[in-house]
C-alpha cells in the first residue's frame, strides 16, 4: 500500500528564544526534554495499530531540535520506528541551527533515515544577525552549511529579508553564498506577529512595502540559478521540493505531534495546546479530548482553502478541479497576476508577490 | 372707536450682538419689580442653556413688566425680545410686528455695527418708533458723542437726545422706562370689532401641545372662546390665555394691543402657523392682518447619526425639534459613506449649528454633519428650469444653458486699516464690489456682492481672524445669479465616482480639481492594478493622478499550524475590504468619503 501520510514532530526547546519568531518553544528548560519525550512517546502509541501507519514524509521541526543530545535523538528515533512504518518514506527532514547543529549529529541523521536538514541561517550578515538576535555569526553558519553540503543530505537554508538595516546588497550576497551549499532555499519576510516583542517597535504595513525589494530580487535571482519558485516563500532545484510542505499545501493527511503541533486527520484539524507543561499533562492523563483545539471544515470551505493552498505553488490547480466562482473570481483579476495553461491555473510571479489580495477574494466565496 | 389701550407699550430692542441687549432687558425687569434681583438668572431671557451658554438669543421671548411711571399712572410694558444675528433676522420681523416701538441700543466704543444698521432698518420700515440707546457708557474707552454721531451718520436718526446708559450699573434703566412711556405710542384697536391677533411665534410643549404667541390688534380673547386660524380655518376652544410674566400666567382675557400666549391643545405647528391670524369663529373678521412670508432655508447640510443603526432617533429628535423650530426644513437622503441620514435647510450657518448643538443636548442625539452648501438653479437648453442641491442633480453640460446660484449683498464694517485684507478676502470669494463709505475717519462700510456658496464656508471665521475680530457683517439674500458655475467630475479608473464631485466657479476648477484627485490619491490604497483618478468638466479632463498598482502583500509562511490562522486573517482582510464601497473594481474606503464631506463630528 503506498504511504500518504506524513509525520511531523515539534521540539519545543531553544537555547534562546528569537524574538520575531512566533512558533511555540521554550528556553532554559532543556531538563525537560526526556519528560517531553516520554509524552511524545503516548501520544505516537496512540497512532499505533496493528499495520503500523506507513509514512510518505517526516519532518522534525522546532523549536530546535538541534539541542537534542545523540541519545535524545536516539530515543526519538526509536519512538517513531516503534509507531510507524517507514518501509515506504520518500523524505526525512530535521530543522536545526548553526551554533547547536554537531558533525556527530549529521552523521548519525543520514546514517538513519533522515535525507534532508533545514539550517536557520536567515542572513550571512553579522550585523543583521546581531538585529535578529541568532546566537550564531556567519562564519559558523558557512561552517555548519558545509559540513551538511559534505553529507548525503539535501541542505535547506532559511533566509530573513526585510531586516531592518538590510539593504539589497546584503541580500543579495547572503543568497549567492547561500546556494553554494543549498539545494533548497526558503525566504520569509520579517513578520512580526502580534505576540511577539518587535510588533511595537515596527509596523509591519511598512515592512510589507519594505520587503517587496528583496523578494522581487530573490524571485529574480534564484531562478536564474535553477532555484525555481515552487511556493510562496520556496525555492529548490529540480526535485529538490520539500514534500512535507507539500503534503499541507495539497490538504494530505499529517500526524503532528508534541505541544502545538497540529494534526490534518480525516478532513479535521487538531491542535494541541501551546504548552510544554500542559502537554505532558495531557500526555499522563491520555489526551482528554476537551484540551485539544478541533476544527472540522465543511466539504465547501475544504475546497476554498484547498484552492488557496494550492494556489501558493507553480503547480496550482487543476482547471478541472476549480469551484465555479473561484474562476470567476480569476476572471475579472487582473490577467498579469496569474499563469494559464490548457490544463493548470496557478499563480504568476507578480500573482505570487499579491497573494494575500488574491486569496482574500476567494475566501469567502 | 373704542380706545382703552392707552396704558400699554408693546416694544423690542434691537442691537447688534453683543451691545449688551439681554442685560439691559434684564435691568428692566429688575427695576419694574418683574423678577427679585435674588431670582435673576444672568440673562433671564435667554431660556434655552444653549443661549445661555453662547450669550445669544434665538427665540422671541415676550414678557410682560407692569411700571408705574412718573406721572403716577400704572403701565403695561410689554418687551419683546429678539435674536441679535443675522441669520434670525427673520424673527426680528417678526417680533418688529407685535410692537409699537424699538429701542435701538448701540455700544458707546463700539459704535454702529452692521446688523444694527440692517435692524433699525426693518423697524424703521415697520413704523416704528425708534429710541436710541447707548449703552455701557460705564467704560473707560466709551465715546457717547462718537455713538450718537454715527447713529445720526450711517443710520440717519437724530439721536440728539439719544439715553446714556449702562446695563450693567443700572444707569439710565429709569430714564429709558420713561422714554418708554413718553415716546412710544400706545397700541390702536378696538375692543368691540371682530377678534384679530397675530401669531407672532409659537412653541411646542409636551403638555399642553402648541402654545401660540399673539398680539391682539382687534377684539378680545379668552377661555373657552372658539377661535378660529384664517390660513386654514381650523378652529379650536382656548384652554387658556395668559400673559408673560415672565413665566406663562393666565389672565381673564387678552384685549386690543396686549401681548400674551394662548393654548388650545393645538397638535401639530402646522395648524397655528406664525404669521396667521387668530379670529373668533363664531364672529370672525373680515380680513385677515399682513402676515409674514414663509421663510425659506438657504443653507443645507446632511445629518447623519454616527452610528448607522440611530437613524430612527435622529429621524424622531428632528421631528420634535421642527415643532419648536418651524425654520428647519428635512428630508431623508442616504450617502455612500454615511448610510441614511437627512438633508437638512436651515436660516444661515448659526442657525444650523445651534440645531445640531440642540440636537445633541436636548435629544441625546450623536450625529454627523456633512459640510454646508446651498440650492443652485439650472436653466437647461429646453428651457426647463431645475433645482440641484447636489453636484450629481445637475445634467449633463451639453444640456445646461445657464447655472443661477444664491447671492448675498454683504456689508461689513471695519476699521479702515483692514480695508484692503478684507476686500481682499471678499475678492478671493468672488465678491463683487459694490461701494465704500467712511462712517468715522478710522472706520468703514464696504459693501460687496457675493455667492452665498463662498460666504457659508467659513467666511465669518475668515473675516474675524483677518481683522483681530474688529469686523462686523451684515447681509441679506438678493436673489439667484447667474454664475459660470461648472460641475468638475472625479472619475476614478474611468468610473464616475458621484461623491467627490463638486461644483465650483470655472476658473476655480482646476485648483480644487487638482486638490481632489491628490487628496484621493493619498486616501485609496493601493490594489492590483494602477488606478487612474481623473477630474473633468464634460468629457474634458482637467487633471490626472494614478495610484500606482499594489506591489505586494504576501508575508508569513503557512505550513501545517499556520493555515488556520491564515485563513483568519484573510477572512479578516476580507471583512476590511467588504466595508469599503466599490466604485467599478475599485475599493474605496469610508475615510475617503468622510474626508470629502468636511464632516464634523459633533463631540468637537
Amino acid at each position: 500500500m503506498a504511504a500518504k501520510t506524513s509525520l511531523y514532530i515539534h521540539v519545543p526547546f531553544c537555547e534562546r528564544k528569537c524574538f520575531y519568531c512566533s512558533f511555540y518553544s521554550v528556553s532554559g528548560r532543556e531538563d525537560y526534554i526526556d519528560s517531553w519525550l516520554e509524552a511524545l512517546e503516548l501520544e505516537a502509541a496512540r497512532y499505533h495499530c496493528e499495520n503500523k501507519i506507513p509514512l510518505k514524509t517526516l519532518y522534525v521541526g522546532g523549536g530546535t531540535p538541534s539541542v537534542l543530545n545523540i541519545s535524545q535523538w536516539q530515543k526519538l528515533i526509536n519512538i517513531i520506528t516503534k509507531n510507524f512504518n517507514l518501509d515506504n518514506l520518500q523524505e526525512a527532514t530535521t530543522e536545526a541551527n548553526p551554533n547547536s547543529l554537531t558533525p556527530e549529529l549529521v552523521s548519525f541523521l543520514e546514517s538513519n533515515f533522515f535525507t534532508r536538514l533545514s539550517l536557520g541561517v536567515q542572513s550571512l550578515n553579522d550585523s543583521e544577525l546581531k538585529t535578529l538576535g541568532r546566537l550564531h555569526d556567519s562564519k559558523l553558519a558557512i561552517k555548519a552549511m558545509e559540513l551538511v553540503r559534505d553529507s548525503n543530505l539535501t541542505l535547506s537554508c532559511d533566509l530573513i529579508f526585510a531586516i531592518p538595516g538590510q539593504t539589497l546588497r546584503t541580500w543579495a550576497a547572503s543568497i549567492k553564498k547561500v546556494i553554494e551549499s543549498a539545494e533548497h532555499v526558503s525566504t520569509y519576510q520579517l513578520t512580526l506577529e502580534p505576540e511577539t516583542l518587535l510588533a511595537r517597535d515596527y509596523d509591519n504595513q511598512a515592512l510589507n512595502e519594505a520587503g517587496y525589494k528583496f523578494y522581487r530580487y530573490a524571485q529574480y535571482y534564484l531562478p536564474r540559478k535553477n532555484f525555481i519558485q515552487y511556493e510562496i516563500s520556496n525555492f529548490a532545484l529540480e526535485h529538490k521540493e520539500c514534500l512535507h510542505n507539500i503534503a499541507y499545501w495539497t490538504h494530505d493527511e499529517v500526524i503532528a505531534l508534541g505541544p502545538s503541533a497540529v494534526s490534518y486527520i480525516n478532513h479535521e484539524r487538531i491542535k494541541n495546546p501551546s504548552s510544554l507543561d500542559e502537554y505532558i499533562y495531557l500526555a499522563k492523563n491520555n489526551f482528554p479530548d476537551e484540551l485539544l483545539t478541533r476544527e472540522r471544515l465543511t466539504p465547501h470551505e475544504r475546497a476554498i482553502e484547498l484552492a488557496i493552498l494550492k494556489l501558493r505553488t507553480k503547480w496550482g490547480i487543476k482547471r478541472v478541479d476549480l469551484l465555479p466562482e473561484v474562476e470567476q473570481v480569476i476572471s475579472r483579476l487582473p490577467e498579469d497576476l496569474f499563469i494559464f495553461t490548457p490544463e493548470r491555473v496557478a499563480l504568476s510571479k507578480r500573482g505570487m508577490r499579491l497573494g494575500n489580495s488574491i486569496w482574500s477574494e476567494i475566501i469567502d466565496l | 372707536m373704542n380706545n382703552n389701550n392707552d396704558n400699554i407699550r408693546n416694544f423690542c430692542i434691537i442691537a447688534h450682538i453683543d451691545h449688551g441687549k439681554s442685560t439691559l432687558a434684564d435691568r428692566l425687569l429688575e427695576s419694574t419689580g418683574t423678577i427679585a434681583s435674588r431670582d435673576m438668572k444672568a440673562q433671564i431671557l435667554d431660556s434655552l442653556a444653549l443661549e445661555r451658554e453662547r450669550g445669544i438669543t434665538i427665540k422671541l421671548v415676550p414678557v410682560r413688566m407692569n411700571y408705574k411711571a412718573q406721572d403716577g399712572k400704572e403701565y403695561i410694558l410689554n418687551l419683546i425680545d429678539t435674536p441679535g444675528h443675522v441669520d434670525f433676522a427673520y424673527e426680528v420681523s417678526r417680533s418688529l410686528a407685535a410692537c409699537e416701538g424699538a429701542l435701538l441700543v448701540v455700544d458707546a466704543s463700539q459704535g454702529v455695527e452692521a446688523q444694527t444698521v440692517a435692524n433699525a432698518y426693518q423697524a424703521i420700515e415697520q413704523g416704528l418708533e425708534i429710541l436710541p440707546v447707548i449703552n455701557k457708557i460705564d467704560l473707560p474707552s466709551a465715546r457717547p458723542d462718537n455713538a450718537k454721531q454715527e447713529i445720526s451718520d450711517v443710520v440717519g436718526l437724530d439721536a440728539s437726545d439719544a439715553v446714556l446708559a449702562s446695563a450693567k450699573t443700572g444707569l439710565g434703566v429709569n430714564e429709558i422706562l420713561e422714554e418708554i412711556v413718553k415716546k412710544i405710542p400706545a397700541p390702536k384697536g378696538d375692543r368691540e370689532k371682530p377678534l384679530q391677533a397675530l401669531i407672532f411665534d409659537s412653541v411646542y410643549d409636551n403638555y399642553r401641545g402648541v402654545i401660540c404667541y399673539v398680539r391682539v390688534v382687534n377684539g378680545v380673547i379668552k377661555a373657552g372662546q372658539n377661535i378660529m386660524f384664517m390660513s386654514n380655518g381650523i378652529t379650536y376652544p382656548v384652554n387658556e390665555a395668559g400673559v408673560f410674566k415672565p413665566g406663562f400666567t393666565p389672565v381673564r382675557e387678552l384685549g386690543p394691543g396686549e401681548v400674551g400666549y394662548i393654548t388650545a391643545s393645538i397638535k401639530t405647528l402646522a395648524e397655528a402657523q406664525v404669521g396667521d391670524t387668530v379670529t373668533d369663529a363664531a364672529n370672525p373678521a373680515s380680513e385677515a392682518l399682513p402676515g409674514y412670508k414663509k421663510v425659506k432655508s438657504v443653507v443645507f447640510c446632511g445629518f447623519y447619526p454616527v452610528e448607522r443603526d440611530n437613524y430612527p432617533q435622529l429621524r424622531d429628535a428632528l421631528e420634535k425639534l421642527c415643532l419648536n423650530d418651524s425654520a428647519v426644513t428635512y428630508e431623508p437622503e442616504s450617502s455612500e459613506a454615511l448610510g441614511f441620514g437627512f438633508r437638512c435647510g436651515f436660516l444661515g450657518l448659526l442657525h444650523m449649528d445651534v440645531v445640531r448643538e440642540r440636537l445633541r443636548e436636548e435629544y441625546n442625539v450623536e450625529l454627523v454633519a456633512t459640510a454646508p452648501n446651498v440650492i443652485y438653479e439650472v436653466v437647461k437648453t429646453s428651457g426647463e428650469i431645475i433645482e440641484a442641491h447636489r453636484p450629481g442633480d445637475f445634467p449633463d453640460p451639453s444640456e445646461i444653458e445657464e447655472i443661477r446660484e444664491p447671492y448675498i449683498k454683504l456689508s461689513v464694517f471695519v476699521p479702515s486699516e483692514f480695508t484692503g485684507r478684507v476686500m481682499q478676502l471678499i475678492q478671493d470669494r468672488r465678491g463683487t464690489y459694490k461701494s465704500m463709505d467712511y462712517i468715522t475717519p478710522e472706520r468703514v462700510r464696504i459693501i460687496y456682492e457675493m455667492p452665498l456658496s463662498e460666504f457659508i464656508v467659513d467666511f465669518h471665521d475668515k473675516l474675524k481672524s483677518q481683522t483681530r475680530g474688529y469686523a462686523s457683517l451684515d447681509y441679506e439674500l438678493i436673489g439667484l445669479k447667474a454664475s459660470e458655475l461648472v460641475r468638475v467630475d472625479i472619475l476614478v479608473n474611468g468610473e464616475a465616482a458621484d461623491a467627490f464631485s463638486f461644483v465650483c466657479h470655472k476658473d476655480q476648477a482646476y485648483n480644487r480639481g487638482h486638490a481632489t484627485v491628490t487628496k484621493l490619491k493619498e486616501l485609496i490604497p493601493s490594489q492590483l492594478f494602477e488606478i487612474p483618478i481623473q477630474a473633468s468638466i464634460g468629457r474634458r479632463v482637467i487633471v490626472r493622478v494614478n495610484v500606482k498598482a499594489l506591489r505586494k502583500d504576501v508575508l508569513a509562511k503557512c505550513y501545517g499550524g499556520d493555515i488556520t490562522r491564515k485563513r483568519k486573517l484573510l477572512e479578516k482582510q476580507k471583512e476590511g475590504k467588504k466595508r469599503m464601497k466599490q466604485i467599478g473594481k475599485v475599493s474605496i474606503p469610508q475615510e475617503a468619503f468622510l474626508a470629502f464631506m468636511q464632516v464634523d463630528g459633533s463631540e468637537n
